[in-house]
């Protein structure tokens, strides 16, 4: 059999990229959070119908597909100005809740769980869902991959399919739900919710027991005192799949809270030359640079964001935890970064507790699940929280329904600036002249971006992945004096 | 695997898409995704043997050529080594922990690509020539008798 030997470089197409510069003393003088270029996804959506995005825009990303085929079904309900009957939004909203569960298991136990259960300095080859096993029990492994599976089997009777589901339709879904399907989604929102239960107090017992993790997340490192943004219900609580999105200053205060359709009066888009990535900051404040603080537009969308902007969540667990939260971390607003992921697992918690009372609502095994649209299509805007932050699609169609133009803002890019801000503070503070670069230390700089969940795969439109990171660092004559790409050989 | 929208990643769907004609799906089942790590488990989970089509960026990789790799390459390709989550290794291992009825084989077919950054639903000529090719290779190795290492 032919050996093929392959260049690891090659592993790096399509991913991310840290490079650090160093100044002559040795010291962080600045630090690029970059993404690798995808081309022509506007051009590519032009003259396609636009009833046929909800099934495009779920592949451009391998992560998740479910948030795009949410966001882009809501833009076509507004596009064909068409309010889908109550049954049918429980039904999107129970999918989007299994989703959810999925999304924030496999984050939590893959990508966080890690650092903190093996500890930052572990040697890299332990620090992954094998070591956490090894160390918490084979019991727990079994857990997480029932409880995804459970998940995906519900998206899979609504969807058709366990992935890329054929679900969301201008007016309403495509499928409802029987009384014996019904039951066994009831069965998996119950386990589900047990499983969010033990999460918590996973984390609780590893990381909140700790003193030394918990000093690592109250640090000064790991802090940015920004805007928030997140999706709110008509009381103000976490809402992911309807709402109004409400933004919150650093103090906590109530800045904006606006409807989807008014996205462009509050988001705009700044460009740096080094990267293709933009980076929305709030249009009122303006752009002020890589900086935090009131003056500075730069917000966050994430699951600590969404907890931020929030007056609560909507289901009794999560909101117990919420409370325990923010009574732990001093108040709110929480600026911790290190602290989304306590607040992923709040939000893993609300998302099985909700299913749980979708799967029992009077209304969700009705066959009243759509309302054939019969007004002319012009413009639309769907919002959704994808798990990593706020999602916007935005179409314009002639009065066919053929795209004239499509504009998404992604999850991850909403957080592109922040990424950038906590890179490099949490840089400054790691790395000091004289002191020896070595691989937990660069682990614990990446570990200021992993709270982001970045899905590099969206923020440019491609499908690539989001773990792998490569980590360089140049001296100050541009010479490169470290390179890790320490996720590409787990 | 691969991405039907991004020219020559979804290079390996066109190759199912094509295997799902020619095969008799009684005993053969063909799947597509673009998902990777856990949900792959997901996917395998109960059946004997597993053939993965993927897309490959090599250094001085011509566009078009066909690698059959053993499971030391599963790292390699465009989605077994860029998931969500875990590589496929870690997964597969996880999946063997937790005493999942995974493939006793897995083989993966790689075909080299030239453009994985240009939204379009075709792939470039020479990836395009590459497919009928390919799916005779999978044919020829789904008639073999399993006699290569097995995970």
């Amino acid at each position: 059999m032919k050996k093929i030997t392959i260049d690891p470089i090659t592993r790096l197409e399509g991913h991310g990229k840290i490079e650090i510069f160093l100044n002559d003393a040795g010291e962080v003088e600045n630090s690029y959070f970059q993404v690798p270029e995808l081309r022509g996804f506007e051009k590519f959506s032009e003259g396609r119908l636009a009833e046929d995005m909800p099934q495009i825009t779920q592949r451009i990303c391998g992560v998740c597909p479910e948030a795009h085929h949410m966001a882009s079904t809501k833009a076509l309900d507004d596009l064909f100005h068409v309010d889908p009957p109550s049954p049918a939004k429980k039904l999107r909203e129970l999918l989007y809740s299994a989703f959810y569960v999925t999304d924030h298991t496999t984050h939590f136990y893959i990508l966080a769980g890690p650092d903190f259960v093996m500890g930052p300095e572990a040697p890299v080859a332990e620090r992954n869902i094998l070591g956490v096993i090894a160390k918490v029990g084979l019991e727990l492994g079994g857990a997480v991959i029932k409880t995804r599976m459970q998940n995906h089997r519900i998206i899979h009777m609504l969807g058709g399919r366990a992935v890329h589901p054929v679900f969301g339709l201008p007016g309403g879904v495509s499928k409802g739900l029987n009384e014996e399907e019904r039951k066994e989604v009831e069965q998996i929102a119950k386990d589900s919710v047990e499983f969010a239960k033990l999460s918590l107090k996973v984390f609780d017992d590893i990381v909140l027991k700790n003193k030394e993790y918990l000093d690592m997340v109250l640090s000064d490192d790991y802090t940015h005192r920004t805007y928030y943004m997140g999706l709110v219900d008509e009381k103000n609580r976490v809402n992911f799949y309807d709402g109004k999105v409400r933004v919150v200053d650093p103090d906590g205060k109530e800045f904006a809270k606006y409807a989807p359709r008014e996205y462009l009066d509050h988001v705009a888009e700044h460009v740096e030359p080094w990267s293709y990535m933009k980076f929305p900051y709030l249009k009122k404040i303006g752009w002020k640079g890589f900086v935090d603080g009131k003056d500075s537009g730069v917000f966050r969308a994430t699951p600590l964001s969404r907890l931020n902007v929030a007056d609560g969540m909507a289901t009794p667990l999560a909101q117990a935890e919420y409370e325990r939260f923010y009574s732990t971390l001093g108040g709110k607003p929480v600026h911790h970064t290190l602290a989304t992921h306590w607040a992923r697992l709040v939000e893993l918690l609300y998302a099985a507790e909700r299913l749980l009372e979708l799967s029992k609502d009077a209304e969700i095994t009705s066959p009243n699940i759509r309302t054939i649209p019969t007004a002319k299509p012009d413009e639309g805007v769907g919002i959704v929280e994808a798990p990593r932050g706020t999602l916007t699609h935005h179409y314009i169609t002639d009065e066919k329904g053929i795209i004239k133009k499509a504009n998404l803002i992604v999850a991850t890019v909403n957080n592109a600036a922040a990424v950038n801000m906590s890179v490099k503070k949490a840089a400054m503070a790691l790395i000091k002249p004289g002191k020896k670069i070595t691989e937990g230390l660069l682990n614990r700089i990446e570990m200021a971006w992993r709270p982001y969940d970045l899905c590099l795969a969206c923020a440019t439109h491609t499908l690539s992945g989001q773990a792998p990171m490569e980590v360089v660092i140049y001296n100050s004559k541009g010479e490169v004096v470290e390179r890790l790409g320490q996720h590409l050989h787990p | 695997m691969g991405n039907p929208l991004l020219s020559d990643d979804g290079v390996g769907l066109s190759v199912a898409a094509e295997l799902k004609s020619r095969l008799d799906q009684s005993d053969v089942t063909v799947m597509e995704t673009g998902m990777a790590g856990l949900s792959l488990l997901d996917l395998l989970v109960g059946y004997d043997r597993a053939i993965v089509i993927d897309a490959i960026q090599t250094v001085d990789g011509k566009a078009g050529q066909i690698y059959r790799l053993d499971p030391e390459a599963f790292d390699a390709t465009r989605r077994t080594a860029s998931p969500h989550d875990v590589n496929f290794t870690t997964a597969l291992e996880l999946g063997k922990k937790l005493g999942l009825a995974l493939p006793q084989q897995i083989i993966i077919f790689a075909i080299e690509a030239s453009d994985v950054s240009t939204f379009s639903e075709k792939c470039t000529p020479e990836v395009t020539r590459a497919i009928p090719t390919c799916v005779e290779m999978v044919l020829q190795e789904l008639n073999m008798e399993s006699r290569y290492t097995t995970y």
